[in-house]
């Protein structure tokens, strides 16, 4: 069954000004426990079809259902409320809060719960574990390499028990050992906890460890495919 | 966590953060200092006034009291004395929160003349040992004594009388009086002693007899004008000041602001100045708030847009700006304040000499030497101000951050 369903949606910018048509009538169905990479080259689309899939944009037209909502019919208020219980976000630059610990910007996602004290200390902890870093608990993102910074923004993404995680170019400023790193972290969680991953990436270490990849081009889906990895 | 993200935030820019908790306890601290030295300044004067003459609550026949400025019916006052001296002394015997109380006469606007120079003097009538435990012109003498000898007609003038009028000690004074039968009397009266009380407003135109001398030339033995009372406490004086009023319907009782109106504008002043002064600070640092907040705001617009993202709603995001700004204030006003109240302590105890200029301010019965006064009110209106203004600087720049779009501030750099 289909977690993330888009159909025929189309995104212009500047409409009033000169347009932009940066997606031009894209369908696409992402199930449950799904490994995808959204890959294309730069203005094809594919961070703006993340954007849109994780209620941060709207359409231009065109829907969107991820589980049983239809995000359309959201307001801003409810769009907050149902991105901080069902999509975690890795950013290209990692966006931990600076002035907080690897653990306390992992616990902030579930404060914004109001999950209880001692949940949250566990989760923070068991999570940092799972992504290598269960001696930086303490340390704060700038004493921290990329690669850990962009570790514990995939436990942040977790810690929130999301449906799903969409990640926006989060292998970009890695090096090659610290990419192989992570793309085993999310592997590993997305084959264990069967969760399920958006990536857009042109990052060809990214593209050969998706299962299913998906090509964009001038806005559009050019390819969908399927790997058995 | 959002106050821990709040605090931690303000030191992210440490040089930043303590220009501007500097600059907020600097504003606190001239504040709290310029008040106090204006209201010490005042209450200075207010207490001089109060020793020197006033005391803390004055009886008088009402009719003495609404003469009017007109020659003729401040003359006509004279005979406007208290309707029955006994009943007041009686009725203020009792009063156990009464220090002591002085009868005196008085003329109002007397000539006054020597060797050929004339001039104009309210003459007070006194008894000379009642009034030492009222007032205390008699520590004031610089020159002569103080009612020593027994002698008849013997006056207390002013140093800046002795030195208008160029005479000293022993020098005749002629005074010129009308009687109750509107007869004009002259009256040489000789100097015994010059008193100086540094106000010069008081100065310029008091002099002291002995009240029986006064009497007998305005032909009203056994009466007095107005009786001066001494409280124990002066925050009591509105209270006896009712008690007196009801016991004796027939005469005006007032209290020491009601009999000097500056003393009432004195403080109507501290008010006022406290409330302008108060409100260009907070003008001030309104502008302050919002440019710092504004610039904290626009610097982090992706680390916002990624809190908005994950799920911060817009309440909380407002609440984390205001936050910061609060704890800007909460740190900076009580630094202020500290330091005023250090300082403000540090003047109280050895004084703010301000000899250079007291030629004018003694004019106006200004002490030269300032005693800094702040009160509890003061600290708290400061701190409510400052905070208050953190609040609303914080308005502008938490809107700001509220209206941002996260899928456009994740992009920003």
């Amino acid at each position: 069954m289909s977690i993330i369903s888009v159909k025929n949606i189309h995104k212009t910018y500047n409409e009033n000004t000169v347009p932009v048509h940066a997606l031009r009538g894209v369908d696409l169905e992402i199930s449950e426990g799904e490994f995808t990479a959204i890959v294309g080259p730069s203005g094809s689309g594919k961070t703006t079809l993340l954007n849109i899939i994780g209620g941060l944009d709207r359409p231009t037209e065109g829907d969107i259902r991820l589980d049983q909502t239809e995000l359309s019919t959201l307001n801003e208020n409810q769009l907050i409320e149902f991105r901080k219980n069902n999509i975690g976000f890795i950013f290209q630059s990692y966006n931990l809060i600076p002035v907080l610990t690897s653990k306390e910007n992992v616990e902030f996602v579930m404060l914004l719960q109001n999950r209880p004290k001692k949940e949250m200390e566990t989760r923070a902890k068991e999570l940092l574990n799972a992504v290598g870093l269960s001696d930086k608990l303490d340390q704060r993102p700038a004493q921290l390499s990329g690669g850990q910074q962009q570790r514990v923004a995939v436990a942040r993404a977790l810690a929130s028990k999301p449906r799903f995680v969409l990640a926006d170019e989060p292998t970009a400023n890695l090096d090659s050992k610290s990419t192989a790193d992570l793309l085993d972290i999310m592997a590993k969680l997305n084959q264990e906890e069967q969760i399920t991953f958006v990536f857009s990436t042109h990052d060809n270490r990214v593209i050969e460890r998706a299962r299913r990849v998906v090509t964009m081009v001038d806005g559009k889906i050019e390819s969908d495919e399927t790997f058995n990895r | 966590m959002l106050l821990k993200i709040a605090w931690r935030n303000i030191w992210r820019s440490k040089l930043r953060s303590i220009v501007v908790i500097s600059s907020i306890a600097i504003g606190v601290w001239s504040l709290v200092f310029l008040l106090s030295f204006s209201r010490g300044m005042i209450l200075t004067y207010i207490d001089k006034a109060i020793e020197n003459q006033t005391s803390h609550i004055q009886i008088h026949n009402p009719a003495f009291i609404n003469a009017d400025v007109d020659k003729n019916e401040l003359e006509r006052a004279a005979f406007n004395y208290l309707s029955d001296p006994d009943e007041i002394e009686q009725t203020l015997s009792q009063y156990e929160e009464i220090e002591a109380f002085a009868f005196r006469s008085y003329a109002h606007q007397t000539f006054l003349g020597v060797a050929g120079k004339t001039g104009v003097a309210n003459v007070f009538g006194i008894n000379p040992e009642q009034e030492k435990l009222v007032t205390n012109i008699h520590q004031q003498i610089i020159e002569g004594d103080y009612f020593e000898s027994q002698k008849r007609n013997q006056i207390l003038i002013s140093r800046a009388q002795a030195e208008k009028y160029n005479i000293g000690l022993k020098k005749k004074v002629i005074l010129s009086f009308t009687d109750q039968s509107g007869t004009p009397t002259k009256v040489a009266f000789r100097v015994c002693g010059i008193y100086d009380t540094k106000n010069q407003l008081l100065d310029q135109f008091n002099v002291f007899v002995r009240q029986k001398d006064l009497n007998r030339v305005l032909n009203i033995p056994d009466q007095s004008h107005e009786v001066a009372i001494l409280l124990k406490d002066v925050h009591q004086s509105d209270e006896i000041k009712a008690g007196i009023a009801a016991a004796l319907p027939s005469e005006l009782v007032r209290v020491y602001d009601e009999i000097s109106p500056e003393i009432e504008l004195f403080n109507v002043q501290i008010e006022l100045s406290t409330f302008i002064f108060t409100f260009i600070f907070m003008l001030g640092l309104i502008f302050g708030i919002i440019n710092t907040m504004l610039m904290a705001v626009l610097e982090r617009m992706r680390e916002l847009g990624m809190l908005m993202a994950i799920g911060l709603n817009k309440v909380k995001v407002f609440q984390m700006i205001t936050l910061e700004t609060l704890l800007l204030g909460i740190v900076s006003a009580p630094i202020g304040m500290l330091i005023g109240y250090i300082s403000v302590g540090y003047f109280k105890q050895v004084g703010l000499d301000l000899s250079h200029f007291s030629k004018g301010m003694q004019k106006f019965g200004l002490s030269e030497v300032v005693y800094p006064v702040s009160s509890v009110d003061m600290y708290i209106t400061f701190g409510v101000a400052v905070l208050l203004t953190a609040i609303l600087g914080s308005i502008y720049p938490a809107l700001k951050a509220i209206r941002l779009r996260p899928v456009e501030a994740i992009r920003k750099v």
